[in-house]
């Protein structure tokens, strides 16, 4: 049977690829589109896979009430200034962790001569259980400690000519006022497999330092980060936050965020698009079936008389019917296998031209395939069927 | 008993809201191995009568026994397999498929029957030699002559070794020296023992035949030997 498919095919070769065609570009898209698509998902989960799933930031608004997670209002605000008052509350709050109060800034390091522009973060030693754990030699910071520096491992070993050790002087510049202040070297960090921003390139001083080096009138962190003990309930936790902190800053613009809630939000987000533009790739298939099925529309006509022939001989209705799917089968299975063909050489087009991340997954592949096949045998049961109940001595008549 | 037998076969056609009756109560015994040609005015039903006979129609009223299996109450799918398995038609209009080689023409009624690839085609080439067609195998039928097409068609009637042959006017679009040359091999056929039903308008074709039935008007006028 399928031999005689071929041999359609063989001859009408040209109307098989014209009516392949709509399939092949439903299939391209598809592809294609799904394939940027879950490259695009791919990437942004690989960022925001570094943010640990377990934190609540709170951050002072920009006043505007724009933010996500910020409270919206009415008249601007100013931005709320947390200081440890703000620590000690939160910290008080159930199911918290840990609490990170931070203040970075940008300054030059300089180490037996050379110069290198680090960041600088003030933290509170004795809540870092996460850094406690990764000092590679010398110790962590302590919350008395004043002159004292904690560097991460890119510093240590990749900045200068010299490693950094624990027990060597280094002097910090702030680059805009002209100010520098020496601090002793008592730890570095080992490296940071799974860097986030700058976590290999930081000096950790403590708060208490960083007012001084910074010389500010007011000293307020730039953020405070929470852990939380589960992390499954970070939601709720954050909501039990924001509680408290409204106590205290009433009227200013503040954010009190799970970082998993953007996380959650920017991936269905970027689902939605991927399936849309799937649902793209469905319609241009749609548009193809319909091909498909005009075209063997017209072949059933055509081949009419043939069709009367082979009934004379002996074929069954369930023959005939099955010849024609084949047909239309065998035409929705090549024109999606060129659909992939061209459909990955497009993703792979796009994602290098337009400098997208894009990844051909088999779930895309797949995905065409069984579209593009299903509708092309879709499309052709009617025009199968119709062939199959042709009265054989009218169709023989038929010329 | 008669590898066929036909009783009060009736057929009418429903054109509009009238029946138009065709046959009007054929009574007609075949015989194995008889060459047996049918006569009779354009329009008294000789096609009619075949096609029912070749299970491509069903009669309205009536009996028509294959080898004793009557034909008029099967299935579709059963008729199908009639006409596969017991059944070699021969048309006036050769009914080839012109996109297939001659070989794959012949081998067509043994691929419906799922004979395996390598027998079906040392089958369909010898019948193609013992029609005087083995230099042309791999032709189109297009590109054959009216009377090499039907010594094809033939071949293929023969393909599934059926039990009767219906011709209907076999040679009524052929010359003369075609029509001699299948009026041969349709000769030989029955001599070897195939029953043969041919349509004619020729009584020339008849020489070799055993029985003429002559119709008129949906009925069977006369039967001379
Ligand atoms: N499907 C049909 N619907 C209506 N009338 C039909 C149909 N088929 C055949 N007829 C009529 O039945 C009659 C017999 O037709 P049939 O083809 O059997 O004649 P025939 O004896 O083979 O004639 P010819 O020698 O010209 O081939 C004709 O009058 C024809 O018009
Ligand atoms: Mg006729």
């Amino acid at each position: 049977m399928l031999e005689y498919v071929l041999l359609s095919f063989k001859a009408d070769w040209s109307r098989a690829l014209m009516s392949g065609l709509g399939i092949i570009i439903g299939v391209i898209s598809i592809v294609a589109l799904l394939s940027v698509g879950q490259g695009l998902y791919g990437g942004v989960s690989e960022q925001f896979g570094d943010f640990d799933m377990d934190l609540v930031s709170v951050r002072p608004g920009s006043g505007m009430g724009m933010g996500p997670g910020e409270r919206p209002a009415s008249t601007p605000e100013e931005p709320a200034e947390f200081d440890e008052k703000d620590v000690k509350i939160i910290d008080n709050v159930v199911g918290v962790e840990d609490v990170y109060p931070l203040k970075t800034s940008r300054a030059l390091l300089s180490f037996r001569g050379d110069n290198a522009s680090v960041s600088v973060i003030g933290i509170l030693p004795d809540n870092h259980n996460d850094l406690k754990d990764v000092v590679a030699r010398g110790r962590f910071l302590a919350n008395s400690d004043y002159k004292a520096a904690v560097v991460s491992h890119d510093i240590a070993e990749d900045f200068f000519r010299m490693d950094i050790s624990p027990g060597n002087q280094i002097r910090l510049y702030l680059t805009e006022e002209d100010r520098y202040m020496d601090f002793k070297v008592v730890g570095v960090l080992e490296e940071d497999e799974d860097p986030s921003y700058a976590s290999n390139t930081c000096i950790y001083i403590t708060h208490k330092a960083m007012d001084d080096f910074l010389d500010v009138d007011e000293y307020h962190y730039d953020s405070i980060t929470v852990r939380a003990e589960d992390a499954t309930l970070v939601e709720a936790l954050a909501e039990e936050i924001e509680k408290e902190i409204s106590r205290i800053h009433r009227d200013e613009a503040y954010n009190v965020e799970a970082l998993s809630t953007r996380f959650e939000s920017v991936l269905e987000v970027l689902n939605m698009i991927k399936y849309a533009l799937a649902g793209i790739g469905s319609i241009s298939l749609i548009v193809g079936a319909i091909g498909i099925y005009n075209v063997m529309t017209l072949t059933v006509k055509e081949r009419t008389h043939e069709i009367g022939v082979m009934k004379a001989i002996g074929a069954t209705t369930w023959d005939i019917r099955t010849l024609f799917l084949l047909d239309a089968g065998m035409l929705g299975l090549a024109s999606s296998l060129v659909g992939i063909l061209l459909g990955t050489l497009a993703s792979d087009f796009v994602g290098s031209v337009a400098g997208i991340p894009q990844e051909v997954t088999l779930q895309s592949v797949a995905f065409g395939l069984l579209f593009g096949v299903l509708i092309t045998t879709v499309a052709g049961i009617y025009p199968a069927n119709k062939a199959a109940m042709l009265d054989p001595i009218e169709a023989l008549r038929a010329e | 008993m008669s590898l066929v037998e036909i009783a009060g076969l009736e057929k009418g056609y429903r054109v509009g809201e009238i029946d138009v009756p065709v046959l009007k109560g054929i009574d007609l015994g075949i015989d194995e191995g008889e060459f047996v040609a049918l006569m009779g005015p354009s329009g008294c039903g000789k096609s009619t009568l075949m096609n029912i006979l070749g299970c491509l129609d069903r009669p309205s009223k009536g009996r028509v026994l294959l080898k004793g299996q009557d034909l008029s109450h099967l299935s579709d799918r059963n008729l199908a397999r009639i006409r596969r398995d017991e059944i070699g038609f021969v048309f006036q209009s050769f009914n080839l498929i012109g996109r297939m080689s001659n070989l794959k023409n012949v081998e067509l009624p043994m691929t419906l029957k799922e004979t395996a690839r390598g027998i079906r085609r040392d089958r369909a080439r010898e019948l193609l030699e013992s029609v005087g067609l083995a230099h042309r195998l791999d032709y189109s039928p297009s590109n054959l002559s009216g009377g090499e097409r039907q010594r094809v068609a033939i071949a293929r009637a023969l393909a599934n070794d059926p039990s009767i042959i219906l011709a209907d006017e076999p040679t009524g679009n052929l010359d003369e020296k075609s029509t001699n040359e299948i009026m041969d091999i349709m000769y030989q056929l029955n001599k070897e023992g195939h029953t043969i039903i041919m349509v004619t308008h020729d009584i020339e074709t008849t020489k070799h035949c055993s029985r003429v039935v002559w119709m008129r008007d949906g009925l069977v006028q006369e039967v001379t030997s």
